[in-house]
């Protein structure tokens, strides 16, 4: 998933991880039903069902989940059939076809208000409240909380993230330079790369999300944590000055200072990721879910630090990211939440983050654990927010815990500053103007 | 002689009625199930606030269509569907009819230029959308390489990442879309004009333009206004092709009403206000088919053209 919560939640750090080993949970029988409505669900789990995805950022994840999916039939039954899309069209088809009854019964999709949210608000995801009580999924309470809405529990979350900056590190030392310690050092730092021929930073907005991923890891080293926080609780309007620095500093003043590649808005996601794998661009401000890609295409080493703040090293974001959910109008719950079950079991866990390199939201062993250097600095700083205690600071990724009308203001009022049509004061007036909307209900 | 019994009569206008009942029968079905109804509802629907959550669809009145009005998003999207009508409906006409009436003149190779031009007809749209957003990209796509090989780079850019070109950009791979199409009905048309008027008028010395506008133009009309017809209907209704190359962006550039319904129906769950706008599309439509339909049946009664 490319969008990732920040829930900077206290201290355990890798204990966290460490703790409680998780089971599937055992087999209970009941259910809430489609739609929210209470429905029996029993019987041993059979017959087939659909899961859909979007297209992973490494093709050879696709492999291993059709592997991991062989493995779930073989152990319980059930036939999965697989439904791969491109991740920018999963948002609008998936929602036309859970509309119209034709879609999946499983299907992986964003968390937050601004996603999970609206399907839940239409009616289109099961009610898991109950099934979550009687099969004592593991899943940590933060993340529980990031699906659940009006009281009802309608996904599984699978995946905490951090989201940064990858830098090229075999560059950095060519060049003699260092993860940045504030704005004015990132600034020289991209100075001395667009002078050796580099654009400093590889930055996509064809799609719209990924400026607001940007101005999340931007905000958040700028505002720190309580002040992201107070942005998001509405305690702090958002056409506050700090909001409108964020906007000018990275899509106004980096644009016009080409630390940007020409037309962001332009370029798809997968194309300013190449800019960084052919080591035309040094740094690339992404999250974490880019780390199984990097590991297979990226021929150099590869460090992540948080954008800077203006007076010091700044703060990673980070948070839930995706979430697996069953729609309301499955034909085989029983098989759906068969499914649930197996992905939420310590093997599995274990597996997602050695194979996909992605963190569950559930604790799992990391004693052991296979993984590249760069995946065992993320699961280190990820171990801040994903146990129960707090133990670092986090910001928060803006777009996870917004609503949809809030996410549009946000996507195509950056697009705008790219591209000349408005400036960072318009956009953070047209945020305020939103959230306000939002808060009212209209 | 005796005519017909009165009961004669009436039995068999009985049959004759029950018989046009059954013959009807079939298209009012299909017209009431898949036109009237689905209006019908599209209708309510936009007098609600229907967010698409089953249950209730609160009835809102007219409030979705006066925000229509005040809305500066929907006013931008007309503004470009307007642009979209214009410059989409004349390109594909003038080119059009270029080239077909150069087919017509005996053109070496005829046959092979209506199926090269004839092609992106046959394709569809979410393929050409696709295609042209790889010409048009500007880190790999083929345009921006082409420029830099002919030393043009410094007019380089993300065609459709640059607002004020990005709706054009879109344009451009619609009307390439759509040309060839009207080269083959125009070709069509084209084979009921009559020769003799073309040859007379060429021996009166009239130039080709004269021919064109004069002799051969009146001969097709009726072709000619079906074919605007559709390509402006097209373009009041265009959704696809900009979906899938711009999704509207960027920002808010390329929004069209298609796709602002769209995003305000399916991305911001706000069915009533979407269907609103969407019922905005059918209605500009209707007048240009009535007026344009009109215009053809009253030439065709005039016995003019093909």
């Amino acid at each position: 998933m490319k969008s990732g919560t920040a829930r900077a939640v206290a201290v355990v750090a890798a204990a966290a991880f460490a703790l409680a080993a998780c089971t599937g949970g055992s087999a209970g029988n009941q259910s809430t039903g489609a739609g929210g409505a209470s429905a029996s669900v029993s019987g041993k789990p059979g017959g087939a069902i659909t899961l859909l995805i979007g297209q992973p950022e490494n093709p050879q994840d696709l492999v291993l989940t059709k592997q991991d999916l062989a493995k779930f039939t073989r152990q319980t039954g059930v036939q999965v059939k697989l439904n791969v899309i491109n991740n920018d069209n999963l948002r609008t088809i998936l929602q036309t076809q859970l509309r119209s009854g034709s879609g999946p019964d499983v299907f992986g999709y964003d968390t937050g208000p601004g996603f999970a949210g609206v399907l839940a608000k239409a009616g289109l995801l099961y009610d898991l409240t109950q099934t979550y009580q009687d099969r004592k999924w593991p899943i940590y309470d933060w993340a529980k909380q990031r699906v659940t809405f009006n009281g009802k529990v309608v996904g599984i979350p699978d995946q905490v993230e951090e989201v940064g900056v990858f830098y090229n590190k075999t560059m950095f030392d060519k060049y003699g330079l260092k993860p940045p310690q504030n704005v004015s050092d990132l600034e020289s730092t991209a100075e001395k790369l667009k002078a050796a021929g580099v654009t400093p930073f590889t930055f996509s907005d064809k799609e719209g999300w990924e400026a607001g991923h940007q101005l999340s890891i931007v905000l958040s080293s700028a505002v720190g944590e309580s002040g992201i926080k107070d942005l998001l609780d509405g305690k702090k309007p958002w056409n506050s000055p700090e909001v409108v620095s964020a906007i000018d500093l990275f899509f106004q003043q980096f644009k016009d200072k080409e630390y940007l590649p020409k037309s962001s808005n332009a370029i798809t996601y997968d194309n300013a990721n190449a800019l960084f794998y052919q080591q035309k661009a040094a740094m690339n401000p992404t999250g974490t879910w880019l780390v199984s890609d990097i590991k297979d295409a990226a021929k150099f080493d590869v460090g992540f630090f948080p954008f800077p703040a203006p007076d010091g090293p700044g703060i990673f974001s980070g948070g839930l990211g995706g979430g697996t959910f069953v729609s309301a109008k499955t034909k085989n719950p029983q098989g759906a939440l068969a499914y649930l079950d197996y992905i939420l079991t310590k093997d599995h866990g274990k597996w997602q983050a050695e194979q996909h390199n992605s963190i569950p939201a559930f604790p799992i062993e990391t004693q052991g654990l296979q993984v590249t250097p760069l995946f065992s600095q993320i699961l280190a700083d990820t171990s801040k927010i994903a146990g129960s205690g707090q133990s670092g600071e986090f910001g928060y990724n803006i777009d996870v815990l917004t609503t949809d009308a809030f996410n549009k203001a946000m996507w195509d009022g950056l697009q705008s500053v790219l591209a000349g049509q408005m400036t960072p004061h318009q956009v953070a007036d047209s945020l305020e103007a939103a959230a306000k909307k939002s808060a009212s209900g209209a | 002689m005796a005519g017909p019994s009165t009961g004669g009569i009436a039995a068999t206008r009985r049959a004759q009625a029950r018989l046009g009942l059954a013959l009807v029968a079939p298209a009012v079905v299909l017209v009431v199930t898949f036109f009237l109804f689905p209006l019908g509802t599209a209708g309510y629907y936009s007098l609600t606030s229907w967010d698409g959550a089953p249950g209730s669809a609160p009835f809102v009145g007219l409030a979705n269509y006066t925000e229509m009005l005040r809305d500066g998003e929907m006013w931008h999207a007309l503004l470009n569907n307007g642009i979209w009508v214009v410059v989409g409906t004349v390109a594909p006409l003038v080119i059009g009819l270029v080239l077909a009436v150069l087919l017509w003149s005996g053109a070496r190779g005829a046959v092979i230029y209506r199926l090269l031009f004839f092609f992106p007809r046959v394709l569809p749209s979410v393929v050409i959308g696709i295609v042209w957003g790889w010409i048009y990209d500007p880190l790999n796509g083929w345009l921006n390489r082409m420029l830099d090989a002919v030393g043009l780079g410094a007019i380089t850019k993300g065609w459709l990442g640059d607002a004020r070109l990005a709706l054009y950009a879109v344009l451009f791979a619609a009307i390439w879309a759509t040309f060839g199409f009207v080269v083959v009905i125009f070709l069509a048309a084209l084979q009921n004009v009559d020769i003799e008027l073309v040859d007379a008028a060429r021996l009166d010395g009239a130039n080709a333009a004269q021919r064109l506008w004069h002799v051969i133009l009146p001969q097709i009309t009726p072709v000619f206004l079906m074919v605007t017809t559709l390509t402006l209907v097209g373009g009041i209704s265009v959704f696809d092709i900009v979906f899938i190359m711009t999704g509207g962006g960027p920002g808010n550039a390329t929004q069209v009403l298609g796709t602002y319904s769209f995003q305000s129906a399916f991305q911001l769950n706000r069915i009533g206000y979407g269907t609103s706008v969407a019922l905005l599309i059918t209605v500009l439509s209707v007048p240009f088919v009535v007026i344009l339909n009109r215009l053809q049946r009253r030439l065709a009664l005039n016995e003019t053209g093909a």
